[in-house]
């Protein structure tokens, strides 16, 4: 099949998927409606798909918790997680939804590692030294009450980009900035991010091609930093010994914002891969959103 | 970069605090007694992955009088990531034999399911470490843990103070679970056996990649919550090519040559130490662990196949776990 063709049929396969809630399950035999993948078909699918993606939109509009964030799925505590950031870009391109987005931003705002705080940095930098990060650089978590990772904090810096500066919401550039630089501070020594633990016990880590393709997303901005370049570098490196269609759709976004080519990557993943075997929606999704980069890469990144 | 004057007298201030308050470090905090009368461990020794495993496998189990005929089995092994080299992962044809022997028992369903614990890219690890193609050889269907179906389950037990944990429907709909660890120590618990092994049931949609909570509210405390709360009905610890020193991703491989089987998992993980020169004893979710989910103590172990014998050398162990090599 050809990148067109392979679109158009993940796009059907998720029209079809769509749960009465109008949101996606992570995997196809649940029927839990999973923010993650929600977002990501959404956003694949686009307004062009008026009817699914309506209902995909009130069914996010939906389950926002009380404290202006999102759960990771419906039927969550309602202290709020990671996925907020990821609903926050999927509703940048609905300006109207004021309220929802300046709760869920003020939510953001206020979610932090909890290295943020001065006893674990005091900790960190003193009693637990084992895991080499600078503390004093920090960005979000998965789920309140436990310390920075990359791909949240990923996924946070790319929504705060959507902020309107109207807004003029508090800190929202010093978390930014404190953000980026806890994702160069965590980069792997050869290139690339993993979950974010770069070196333990004096050994590197090695990095992870989706991981470090999110980073890259959010440093589209910083593409003159060396360890942008290191990681490029390396992303375009691994990309040509992997089929996982998770990993290279991400990596396929990723060089596309940085400017690379990615017509023989895309090429090869829709002629490789069987659309209709794929269970996991999110994957499914974000190969949607790498296929069609043009339209989608816009929506992802804003500077 | 330095440290101010307050922030190190605030600092020493606020950590003794902290230990004044959690001095009796495990109070029993359980409220069920799950321990047999008496456990059985068989030592199965094998000498690398390229030998027959399945009738070896098959035999083994046969010395347990576990009934699995007409049960949904689940098989958990240990996938965490893949370092070409480093004995990671359980081997997965260890885990295709395990369920070959357990259709053989009669069990009706047997489903592989692991949440890779860094790895978001499920898909990935599988291919990398070979599971894919061995699972797909043998028709044995994978479950994605971190994103399953999550149902909300109260913990048996409050060593942390999660109250309750959201888990994989997968899961808790099984009638079997299987722990099928890889022997390891691990720079964070000491070692990585059959209880530490089920961090990998927590969601990572839920609790992300890795499951940062469990280590903020505690290793071993983790541990004896989840273990509590999900039964473990059976333990193959993979110990023919194990880990030792810095893992659970970093070590050194180190052969043990050595399959346990057993039907209690702390009797599994107290003798997985000993063939690895620790004194369980001396691990905290294992020492807590025979309180009240199974035996540690060698008196209440039937021990079949070969005799248990700690090794001249002790595995290496980062220096923070020095003290819990047998003396």
């Amino acid at each position: 099949m050809n990148i067109e063709t392979t679109r158009s049929e993940i796009c059907r396969i998720l029209r079809e998927r769509q749960l009465s809630s109008g949101g996606w399950s992570a995997l196809t035999l649940s029927s839990q409606t999973a923010l993650e993948p929600t977002v990501y078909a959404m956003v694949a699918l686009g307004p062009g798909h008026k009817n699914e993606y309506q209902r995909a939109l009130r069914c996010l509009l939906r389950c926002q918790n009380r404290n202006g964030s999102w759960p990771s799925f419906i039927g969550d505590d309602a202290e709020g997680a990671w996925t907020t950031a990821l609903v926050l870009i999927a509703l940048a391109d609905h300006p109207g939804e004021v309220r929802s987005r300046r709760q869920g931003f003020r939510w953001l705002l206020q979610a932090a590692g909890k290295e943020s705080s001065w006893f674990w940095r005091w900790k960190f930098r003193t009693t637990d030294r084992h895991v080499r990060f600078d503390s004093r650089k920090f960005g979000w978590p998965w789920q309140p009450d436990t310390n920075s990772w990359v791909v949240p904090t990923a996924f946070a810096i790319l929504a705060l980009h959507h902020l309107p500066r109207s807004w003029a919401l508090e800190h929202s550039e010093i978390r930014c900035q404190r953000g980026i630089e806890m994702l160069l501070d965590r980069v792997c020594p050869g290139g690339g991010w993993n979950a974010g633990n770069s070196v333990v016990y004096g050994r590197a880590l090695a990095p992870h091609p989706d991981d470090t393709a999110v980073a890259l997303l959010a440093l589209k901005n910083r593409a003159d930093e060396s360890a942008v370049r290191r990681s490029l570098a390396w992303l375009e490196d691994y990309t040509s010994t992997i089929s996982s269609p998770w990993s290279l759709a991400w990596s396929a976004l990723a060089l596309a914002a940085h400017s690379r080519c990615v017509g023989r990557l895309l090429s090869a993943l829709a002629e490789h891969v069987r659309p209709i075997d794929i269970e996991d929606n999110a994957t499914l999704g974000v190969l949607a959103l790498a296929l069609d980069f043009e339209r989608s890469l816009p929506l992802l990144i804003t500077s | 970069m330095g440290i101010t004057r307050r922030e190190l007298l605030i600092g020493s201030a606020a950590v003794a605090a902290g230990i004044s308050v959690s001095a009796p470090f495990f109070r029993p905090r359980y409220r069920i007694d799950r321990r047999p009368r008496r456990s059985r461990v068989a030592i199965l020794r094998l000498e690398d992955y390229s030998r027959p495993m399945d009738e070896l496998l098959l035999r083994g189990l046969r010395l347990f009088p576990i009934k699995v005929q007409g049960k949904a089995v689940l098989l958990k092994p240990n996938l965490v990531d893949y370092i070409p080299g480093n004995a990671i992962n359980t081997h997965q044809r260890l885990v295709v034999a395990a369920a070959e022997a357990f259709r053989r028992l009669g069990a009706r369903k047997v489903l592989v399911g692991e949440g890779a614990g860094h790895q978001r890219d499920t898909r990935l690890v599988l291919f990398e470490s070979s599971y894919e193609r061995e699972l797909a050889l043998a028709s044995l269907p994978f479950v994605d843990l971190n994103r399953d179906e999550l149902l909300r389950r109260p913990l048996a037990a409050s060593y942390t103070d999660l109250d309750y944990l959201w888990l994989p429907r997968t899961l808790l709909e099984s009638d079997f679970i299987v722990s099928l660890p890889k022997v390891k120590a691990h720079h964070w618990s000491g070692v990585t056996l059959s209880m530490k092994n089920m961090f990998g049931i927590v969601p990572g949609q839920k609790y992300g990649w890795p499951k940062n909570i469990l280590h903020w509210k505690g290793i071993h405390r983790s541990v004896l919550d989840i273990c509590a709360t999900v039964s473990i009905h059976f333990v193959i610890a993979d110990g023919v090519m194990a880990m030792e020193g810095d893992g659970p991703l970093n070590g050194s491989p180190r052969p043990l040559r050595t399959l346990v089987l057993a039907d209690d998992p702390v009797a599994a993980d107290a003798t997985c130490a000993r063939l690895m020169g620790f004194d369980p004893d001396r691990i905290p979710h294992i020492h807590e662990a025979s309180r009240f989910l199974g035996n540690s103590s060698p008196a209440l172990i039937d021990q079949a196949g070969e005799v248990l014998c700690r090794p001249d050398v002790p595995f290496q162990v980062v220096p923070e776990f020095e003290h819990i090599r047998a003396r």
